[in-house]
């Protein structure tokens, strides 16, 4: 028998409060595990949504968003002032607009449904009553507006966006990752009358690559035809910014301009510089900011979850500390007698880091079972209680900001579907925090057993 | 050889210095068996502790064999508690989660004698004072106190040394037991060639010692 062994068997000289100490310190471990893994989780996931946002500036004309509210069209002078802020490495602009029966004689492939009737009898103005087209499959739909108006019926409006980055389309329509079904897309400064089509726009209205359509009176020649994978982005039109200004009568008009920074941590100072330089004439937010509003609640419970964390291990280390103080205490005579017959502070001190070592890997196995079966319900509940405020964020309308507000939308959701795993290194750092309350618990002992003089052994006779 | 010249040990008590050993010199040869006798706060056990390195005295030196012990520093003094003490107390005082066997075996592991070497010489020992295999085996809670005192010279003895020191080592038996403890240490002080110096208020005990030491108020006043 050696010290190590000596020191494991000490370890269970009293059943009952080696159960007591175990249970208890376990507890502790358990909680602790419990917070690392929210306190990681949450972590994960506010970094997966910051990634999620992107580093992107959305410069919008004051009190528009897509086709509600109202003012004036910012226009390319005053965007041309935040291109050259620092941190900006490009724009991307566009020009949104609507086309109506009156200019086009292309078909909306949604149809209005009881949404559209609601949307355009609440904007006061209805859309210019359409005959029926005859090649439309969803047919006209009747309504009666605001203004008085009764049993007329209308398609809604297909939108036009004019973009010098077309393929983005995160960046300048609703949302959705842009696939090239066929064709080719017009360069960003082109200015010709082209344009992609969304792919049930295209289908709706028998439209192929090199078809012909009117808009503003003018014929359009289909470049390409896109599919977006969302069906509001495929009932859109993409044509060259200048040509959209042109044809639309607003030569150096913009709805939006997004402005790309060089890194996530300068998106907040760019969208201040931005606000400034453009004053009352935009609105500049970004998704960087909403976001943090929205993780804001998360970054809480992984400050609230490394506090519990650095608690309950210092509470750990406390149990242990005072066990051994006690065992110590209680076991003066016996360490005098082994100082007596001739064992060294190192081997007396090894043999109580070896029993208190013991005690808390013990107590270790039980926290890592506590914290793998607790882990994962304590971080739900911690979420959910702290999202409750912050889920179901606004949604959209069509067009302009709409997509930052679906994209927004979609973090709102996604803050409580965290999962905390116990994977490898969980289990690591549990039997490393053991460790350090071991020997944290051991060295105050120690102190203690080097205290004890042999001669402790006569006195106590 | 033990030889203690001039010995002194003063404790402060608040404001006041209490003598425990007060100028004592003696001698005792190789294999004598010695006592110490004296009333409570005589001096007695703080004269063992003394002698076996336990402490260190005010003033004054012990040499064992051709060393004096009061010049050794810390490491040297485990080292000589080890190899060269052995120690009897009053109350055993064995570990009592170890068995007989791993007791007697424990000095030998500080002092670093091969595992091997430990068993055998412990299972020898204890057969020696009279323990049965299947006593060895036992915990000291699981033995009487003869058996226990008799574990407890059979560890005194674990690594040949040259001095035993016995505290009171019949003070917790009944007379017949603490007579055949006393027979005892009195034949292993012989057969071994082990010096013994035990503390004891048994005066029939003392009268059978080689040499007996009466101490008073800190100060030797009969040898």
């Amino acid at each position: 028998m050696n010290v190590i062994t000596r020191g494991i068997r000490n370890a269970f000289r009293n059943v009952i409060r080696t159960l007591s100490l175990v249970t208890i310190l376990g507890l502790s471990i358990g909680l602790s595990l419990a917070m690392l893994l929210a306190h990681q989780a949450v972590g994960a996931k506010i970094d997966s949504v910051k990634a999620s946002v992107g580093n992107t500036v959305s410069v919008s004309p004051a009190g528009v968003r897509g086709f509600d509210g109202g003012g004036n069209a910012l226009t390319e002078t005053e965007v041309a002032k935040v291109k050259t802020l620092a941190h900006v490495t490009s724009v991307t602009e566009s020009l949104s607009d609507r086309l109506t029966t009156t200019n086009t004689n292309l078909v909306s492939a949604i149809d209005a449904g009881s949404l559209g009737q609601r949307f355009a009898g609440n904007s006061g103005q209805s859309f210019t009553p359409r005959p029926d087209t005859g090649g439309a499959t969803g047919g006209p739909s009747s309504f009666s507006t605001g203004g008085g108006q009764s049993n007329v019926s209308f398609t809604p409006p297909v939108t036009v966006v004019g973009s010098t980055d077309p393929t983005n389309l995160s960046n300048n329509v609703g949302g959705g990752t842009f696939t090239l079904k066929s064709g080719k897309v017009f360069a960003s400064n082109s200015t010709e009358n082209v344009a992609l089509l969304g792919s049930t726009l295209a289908t709706k209205n028998n439209l192929k690559v090199g078809s012909t359509f009117t808009a503003y009176g003018q014929t359009v020649t289909v470049a390409g035809i896109f599919d977006a994978g969302n069906t509001f982005s495929n009932n859109q039109v993409i044509m060259p910014l200048v040509a959209v200004q042109t044809l639309s009568s607003q030569a150096g008009a913009l709805t939006s301009a997004i402005l790309n920074v060089d890194s996530v941590e300068n998106v907040a100072s760019v969208t201040t510089a931005a606000s400034t330089t453009l004053g009352s004439v935009a609105d500049v937010t970004n998704d960087s900011t909403r976001a943090q509003a929205s993780v804001a609640p998360l970054q809480n419970i992984q400050t609230i979850s490394l506090y519990s964390l650095i608690g309950s291990v210092i509470a750990g280390a406390v149990i242990i500390l005072m066990t051994m103080v006690m065992i110590v205490r209680e076991r003066r005579r016996e360490i005098g007698v082994l100082k007596a017959i001739g064992a060294s502070n190192v081997k007396v001190v090894g043999q109580f880091m070896s029993e208190a070592i013991t005690l808390t890997m013990l107590s270790a196995v039980i926290g890592i079972v506590i914290g793998a079966i607790a882990g994962n319900p304590i971080t739900k509940l911690l979420v959910n209680n702290a999202s409750s405020g912050t889920s179901g964020g606004p949604t959209g309308g069509p067009g302009g900001g709409g997509f930052v507000r679906v994209q927004f939308g979609g973090i709102g959701r996604g803050l409580a579907n965290i999962h905390a795993a116990v994977g490898f290194s969980i289990i690591l750092y549990g039997l490393l925090a053991a460790l350090l309350i071991a020997v944290v618990g051991s060295a105050v002992s120690a102190f203690f057993i080097a205290k004890v003089r042999p001669a402790e052994v006569m006195r106590a006779e | 050889m033990i030889e203690v010249k001039n010995l002194k040990k003063t404790f402060a008590s608040g404001d006041t210095q209490v003598h425990a050993v007060n100028d004592i010199s003696f001698s005792v040869a190789d294999g004598q068996f010695a006592s110490i006798i004296g009333r409570s706060g005589s001096g007695k056990s703080t004269l063992l502790s003394l002698l076996g390195a336990l402490e260190k005295p005010t003033s004054g030196s012990i040499s064992v064999g051709d060393q004096d012990i009061t010049k050794l520093h810390d490491h040297a003094l485990i080292s000589y508690r080890a190899h060269k003490i052995g120690f009897v107390f009053q109350g055993y005082n064995l570990v009592p989660n170890l068995t007989a066997l791993e007791n007697v075996m424990l000095p030998m592991e500080f002092a670093g004698v091969p595992k091997k070497d430990r068993l055998e010489r412990a299972k020898a020992l204890l057969s020696r004072v009279g323990l049965s295999d299947d006593q060895q085996l036992r915990k000291p809670a699981r033995l009487s106190g003869g058996q226990q005192q008799r574990v407890a010279i059979a560890r005194a003895l674990s690594n040949k040394p040259k001095l035993i020191l016995a505290d009171e080592p019949t003070g917790n038996l009944d007379s017949q037991t603490g007579e055949m403890i006393f027979e005892l240490l009195h034949e292993l002080a012989k057969t071994e060639n082990t010096t013994i110096v035990t503390v004891t208020h048994d005066l029939s005990i003392a009268g059978k010692t080689d040499k007996t030491f009466r101490l008073n108020d800190g100060k030797l006043v009969k040898k």
